[in-house]
Formats: C-alpha cells, sequence, structure tokens
C-alpha cells in the first residue's frame, strides 16, 4: 500500500514560487495500476519522483508499505563512458541482487550481443531503450513508476515489454504517466488528472477523458490556432508537428482513433473535425476525416477531405483509391477523374485545400462558396489557387466581411512572401478600418505571383466604380 | 515526513545498504575517470606522485630555501605530498552532484554517498602515492624512515579530515552557486603557499608564525614533519585547534549537505 496525505511540492523561481503540487491526497493497494493524465509541465513526474523518495516534498507525507521502484522512463540514466556490463553490475550492487542472474536476463532480454561489452556511448537511442528497459526489469518491485515507458522501439520490443510489465508483474501496484493515452486506457484500471496542481481520480476511463478534455480545453477553442509564418508551404511544413504536440489536438483525435475502433464513424468524424478545426494545414488527419466520410456514405465530404490531404502533401498513392471511388459513387463510370498533386511551386500555383477555400472566400466575401457543391466543385475544377481566387472573386459580392486574429494571419500568409512585417501591419490597420481586403492586398503589391486573381480583383472593382459613376472609370485612366 | 522501509530498518540494516551504495559508486567512479585502457585506475596514484616528483625535482634544481637543515626532498614530499591530499578533495567534489544527478533516482543513493565516494578515492590515491614514494626515496637512502610513524599517521588524518569536511561543504555550496567553483580555483593555488608546505613554522619570525598558525593546515603539515624528522625540526602546532576547526567545519558540511539533500532535484 502507498498511502500519500496532503502533498505540497513547490519550487523557488527568479519569478517567485512555483506551486506544483498543493494537497494531493490518494492510496495505491497491489494490483492498482493507477494512469495520471495531465499537460506537459502538469506535475506528473514531479509526483512520481516524489512518490518514488528521489525527491522531498515541500511537505505532507507518503507512506509506503511495499517497494517502490525508482521512476523507470527509457532515457536510463547511464555513465557513457561505461559498458552495458558496468551498468548492470552498478545497478546490482545498489540493490543488493545476484549479478550473474541478472546478466543473464539483460543479455537475453535486451538482445545487445556483444554490445553489452561496449561503452553505452555507442550504442542507438534503441539499444538504449532496450538496455534500460531490461535494467528496469531485473529488480522485483511491489510497485512501478513508469514515466512515458511505452513511447520507445519497434513493435516486437513494445510487445515484449507489455509482456514483461502487465503479463508477468500484472499483480503488482502501479503508477503510469505517459503522452499515449491509450496506453493509460488500456494498461490502468483506476485513472487521476493532475490539473491546477490538484490531482482527480476517476474510476471511469471515459469520463476522466472527457473531463481532461474539458480542463486543456480541447472542446471550448474550436478557433485554428494562431499562426505567423511567411508562406504557405511554411505553414504546412510546421502545422504537422504543431498539431500532434498540442495537447487539445492530440486529445480530440485520441478519441477520434477510439470511436474509430468502435467502427463509430460519426463520433470519429466529428472529433477528426474538431481537431482540424485547430489545424486546418494538418494533413494526415484529412484523409482520415475521408475515410470516416466515406464509411457513412458521405461521398462529396470525402472526396473534399481525401483531396485536401493530397494537396497539402499526402502521398497520392495513399489516397488515390479512396478518393477514386468516392468520385465514381458520385459522378458514375463517365466522368473523368483528375487528383492535384502539390510541387515545388508558389502558393498561387498550388492545388487547392478546404482551408484555401474558406480563407480565399472570406477574403472575397463570398461566403456562398462555403455551401457544398459549390465547395466540392471549386476544389475538384480549379488546378491552382490563382484560379481559384480568380473564380472566387469574380462571382462573389464585392465587400469584405470584417475580419481578424487568425484568419487574417493566415490569408496573409497564403499571400506571404511579398509582405514583409510593415505591410503586414499597414493591411490590418487598413482592415481593420473597413477597407477591401483583396484590393488591399492587391495595393500593397502582394499579387504578383497571383496575375488571374489580381485580374479578376481589378475587373469586379471597374465593374463596381461602373455601376456607382460610369465616369470614374476615365478618372481612374 | 515520508517514511519507508528503509528508514525503519535498524541501524546496522541501514549502515550495510550505505556501505553497499558507497561501495558500487567507488567503482563506477574509477571506471568513469580512469577507464580501462593503458594503465587504467593506477592513474590514481601515478597522477599525484608525478606531480610530487615534479615538485621534488624543482626545489631540488632551485635549492629552494626552507629556513633549516632538512634535506629538500623530505622537505618537498611531506610538503607537496600533504598540500594534494587537502587541495583536490574539494576539486572532486565541487560539482559532484551535477555529474551524478541521474543516480538520486535511486532512493538508496543520498548525496553523501556520492562525495563519499569521491573522497575515499581521492584520499587512497593520495595516500597510496605519499606511502610508495617515501618507501622507494627511503629504500634509495635519499630518505631517513620516519622517527614517530603514529605522528605521521595522524597529521596525515587530520589534514584528510579537514579536505573533507571543506570537500563536502563547498561540494554542496556548489550545486546552488556557480559562485563557488569559480572562487575555489584562486583561493586554492592563494592558499598552497601558505599552507605549511612551502615553509616550516620554526624559520619564520615571530609575527608571521603569529598569522600562519590561523590557518588549520599548517598545524597537520607541522604534525606530519615532526613525526618523519622528530628532533631535527622544531614543529610547531596546536592540535585542540586544528580538531575544533575540523569539527566545526565538519557540522557546517553536514547541514549544508542535508538542506541540499531536501531540495536536490533528480534529473
Amino acid at each position: 500500500m502507498i498511502r500519500v496525505r496532503d502533498l505540497h511540492k513547490s519550487y523557488p523561481t527568479r519569478f517567485g514560487n512555483k506551486v506544483v503540487l498543493d494537497g494531493v491526497d490518494f492510496e495505491l493497494a497491489k494490483g492498482e495500476r493507477l494512469g495520471i493524465l495531465g499537460r506537459n509541465g502538469a506535475g506528473k513526474s514531479t509526483l512520481i519522483r516524489l512518490v518514488s523518495g528521489a525527491e522531498k516534498p515541500t511537505s505532507g507525507t507518503i507512506e509506503r508499505s511495499m517497494s517502490v521502484s525508482w521512476p523507470l522512463a527509457f532515457g536510463g540514466a547511464f555513465q557513457p563512458q561505461l559498458t552495458g556490463i558496468d551498468n548492470i553490475r552498478f545497478i546490482t550492487s545498489i540493490y543488493d541482487q545476484d549479478f550473474e542472474r541478472n546478466l543473464a536476463f539483460v543479455e537475453e532480454f535486451a538482445e545487445l550481443g556483444p554490445y553489452l561489452r561496449e561503452p553505452v556511448r555507442s550504442y542507438s537511442s534503441g539499444m538504449r531503450a532496450r538496455l534500460a528497459f531490461a535494467i528496469s526489469m531485473i529488480i522485483e518491485f511491489d510497485c512501478f513508476l513508469i514515466d512515458e515507458i511505452g513511447a520507445v522501439g519497434d513493435a516486437r520490443f513494445h510487445d515484449r515489454c507489455n509482456r514483461e510489465l502487465f503479463e508477468k508483474r500484472g499483480d503488482r501496484a502501479m503508477i503510469i504517466i505517459s503522452h499515449d493515452a491509450g496506453y493509460v486506457r488500456e494498461h490502468c484500471n483506476r485513472w487521476a488528472i493532475l490539473h491546477d496542481a490538484r490531482l482527480t481520480l476517476f474510476d471511469d476511463f471515459e469520463l476522466a477523458y472527457e473531463t481532461y478534455k474539458e480542463l486543456i480545453g480541447a472542446e471550448v477553442a474550436s478557433d485554428p490556432v494562431a499562426v505567423d509564418f511567411t508562406n504557405r508551404a511554411l505553414m504546412i511544413a510546421s502545422s504537422q508537428h504543431a498539431a500532434l504536440s498540442d495537447e487539445r489536438f492530440r486529445a480530440l483525435v485520441q478519441q477520434g482513433d477510439w470511436a474509430r475502433d468502435e467502427r463509430d464513424w460519426s463520433r470519429a468524424a466529428e472529433q477528426y473535425s474538431k481537431a482540424l478545426a485547430l489545424y486546418p494545414y494538418q494533413r494526415s488527419y484529412w484523409t482520415q476525416l475521408g475515410h470516416m466520410e466515406k464509411e457513412q456514405g458521405r461521398f462529396a465530404k470525402a472526396e473534399i477531405a481525401y483531396r485536401t490531404a493530397v494537396a497539402l502533401g499526402e502521398p497520392l498513392a495513399d489516397v488515390e483509391e479512396h478518393a477514386r471511388f468516392v468520385f465514381e459513387r458520385q459522378e458514375g463510370d463517365g466522368a473523368q477523374f483528375v487528383m492535384r498533386v502539390p510541387g515545388q511551386r508558389h502558393a498561387a500555383e498550388q492545388p487547392p485545400a478546404m482551408p484555401d477555400v474558406e480563407l480565399l472566400a472570406l477574403m472575397v466575401g463570398a461566403s456562398s462558396a462555403l455551401e457544398e457543391p459549390h465547395l466540392l466543385a471549386a476544389i475538384r475544377e480549379h488546378a491552382t489557387l490563382d484560379e481559384l481566387g480568380a473564380d472566387l472573386a469574380l462571382r462573389n459580392a464585392r465587400t469584405s466581411a470584417s475580419m481578424e486574429g487568425p484568419e487574417l494571419d493566415r490569408i496573409l500568409c497564403l499571400f506571404g512572401d511579398k509582405l514583409n512585417e510593415g505591410r503586414r501591419a499597414d493591411i490590418r490597420r487598413l482592415i481593420a478600418a473597413g477597407a477591401n481586403f483583396a484590393e488591399q492586398l492587391r495595393d500593397h503589391a502582394a499579387l504578383g505571383k497571383w496575375p488571374r486573381t489580381r485580374a479578376a480583383i481589378d475587373a469586379r472593382q471597374s465593374q463596381h466604380l461602373n455601376r456607382i459613376n460610369p465616369t470614374t472609370r476615365k478618372v481612374r485612366a | 515526513m515520508a517514511t519507508s522501509l528503509t528508514h525503519t530498518a535498524p541501524l546496522r540494516e541501514s549502515l550495510r545498504v550505505n556501505g553497499r551504495v558507497i561501495g558500487a559508486l567507488l567503482v563506477r567512479e574509477m571506471l568513469t575517470r580512469y577507464g580501462r585502457h593503458n594503465i587504467g585506475f593506477l592513474w590514481l596514484f601515478v597522477e599525484p606522485m608525478l606531480f610530487t616528483l615534479g615538485v621534488t625535482a624543482l626545489w631540488t634544481a632551485t635549492k629552494s630555501v626552507h629556513g633549516s637543515d632538512l634535506p629538500i626532498v623530505a622537505f618537498a614530499l611531506t610538503g607537496y605530498s600533504s598540500v594534494l591530499l587537502w587541495r583536490n578533495m574539494p576539486g572532486r567534489c565541487i560539482g559532484a552532484l551535477w555529474a551524478n544527478l541521474s543516480l538520486m533516482y535511486h532512493r538508496n543513493i543520498k548525496v553523501l554517498d556520492i562525495y563519499a565516494a569521491r573522497l575515499l578515492l581521492e584520499f587512497g590515491g593520495a595516500t597510496i602515492s605519499f606511502a610508495v614514494l617515501a618507501i622507494v626515496f627511503i629504500a634509495f637512502g635519499i630518505l631517513a624512515p620516519p622517527e614517530d610513524f603514529l605522528a605521521v599517521v595522524s597529521g596525515w588524518l587530520l589534514l584528510a579530515w579537514f579536505g573533507c569536511a571543506l570537500a563536502v561543504l563547498l561540494g554542496a555550496l556548489s550545486h546552488r552557486s556557480e559562485l563557488v567553483d569559480k572562487l575555489w580555483h584562486p583561493s586554492s593555488y592563494l592558499l598552497f603557499p601558505l599552507s605549511g608546505a612551502a615553509f616550516l613554522v620554526d624559520a619564520l619570525p615571530r609575527v608571521a608564525q603569529d598569522v600562519v598558525l590561523w590557518i588549520p593546515t599548517v598545524h597537520g603539515v607541522e604534525l606530519v614533519r615532526e613525526g618523519w624528522f622528530g628532533s631535527q625540526a622544531r614543529a610547531h602546532y596546536d592540535l585542540a585547534y586544528l580538531i575544533s576547526f575540523n569539527l566545526a567545519l565538519s557540522v557546517a558540511a553536514l547541514i549544508a549537505v542535508r538542506w541540499l539533500a531536501r531540495r536536490v532535484v533528480p534529473e
């Protein structure tokens, strides 16, 4: 049994005392596996270090009436100059074990062969992970503290680790922290959320995860995350990584994945859409969303998602078969199926993706373009963003809706390269004062690579001026 | 506060765990410091031997004045060996915890164990170096054997005690402030000529004697020299002063370590 009572921990920093844990209570009995959810920096690792006894709490008590492991992590605390064997010998003597038996186990489990006699410095990260895990398993504890151990290694190694931990040692107590909520769900039988320095316990994972998502704001914030890049290519490139390191995005797609595994397509589609609302330029989940729409028979939506994924750089080979399937279901055999892939070209010459249509429509004030038949047509029929921009500008009302924040930044991103900081600031100011966005872009020379769009904006403007006062045209000329 | 099985275990059991941990740390320290290449851990005492030999040669060549008729080799050996003994200890302990922070994940390893392992190693190296050189010099007839072996040993141990207490104090403080590391280097160099290694107190003028006798290491070195040369050198030392200084320093060091251990964050 481990009893944690009223645990407090704070660290002094340059900007005052940082409270990491503020009155944490829980008990853990043998056979209980507690999974802790919490965002980066919430104090999960600190809590584990305190329970292990490696670090002292500011106040509160931890009673351990069973043996508790050190915090197991794949990094492993190795001295790089020492060999694998030296490290085994060290741990063996610290914990008063039989060296020969431990060596035999590590040799068998880590499969390092002769490398065991080489300095750890020369190991690959995978080899280090195998050694670290094997060393963690040589000492039998009643309670294992596991910090991000499910994150490294190939599938076979993963499988063997899980067998060692959860089958052979299934009767032990464990506290598990992982970025992978699926891992926590699968291997724990109690859960807790560490948020704002407090720990809340749950017996039901779904309830815990819903609460966690609410706490980190995955449900409320459906606006795209603000970006500040110079062009669209950079925006796409960074979105891939940024999305996956955002807890909110991860939480949403994680639930999407679970719903998908339960064949609950509409719920999965809903979760993926929410995630993509945060990071519209994240390509791989557009493919997932496409699959979910396809399964529900919503072929137009599926085609939009597939085309978007490809336009943002998903390999055509992964998507083409599915896209062709949903295309043929809508059009019959006669129609021509064309998919366009992006290349090393300017943004204006890339094939359009769903978020581009939204932004361009917003820019020219063409909200009707976002209704489904128009939307699919816009993505399917236009080879380049410039073409799409021209079409939208010609077909739609001239006044653009007032806008601010992330959308404005994203649109500026599309036209990026020509706009330095000063010009961006000018445009933001003028838009806020009610100026026409498209014309402002043109006047700030942002449309150099967008000849068709510029021509369309000119045409719309002169039509408009003619309508108000036919003579103005001469004045301008 | 936090209790655990190890805390409630009897003293004998705790000491056994402690000994095991320090032993393991010692082996680990030797392997990381000296490796398995060329002469390996023999460097432990070959390195200080080279230092002492070098200084002895230098002082002999320049016929350093030390104000007595003691043979210069004997003077240099006793003097420089004792400097190495207490001066290298703080050097090894300053920053030692940063280098071993990942070990603090293991509940059984305490901050003091890390210092203890390094100090044992340092003490062993300096002592073996001193002993080997002395035996060689005696065998070649360059040096007479010590007159009072026990006095040499007690002087040597008192110096080691001083070095350990200073090392642990500075080691613990250095974990909180880099200033310690920066200031230790210059002060250790300045202390060297004042430490009693390069002069005999008896040869100094009366005023200077009163001043240098405030420095604790002077008493230790004088005791070592008295043990070695006996009647040849009139030694000046006050054991009560050195022991009380060491005691006070040890208490300060243990307080610093305890303070640090409560705040250390494993890597």
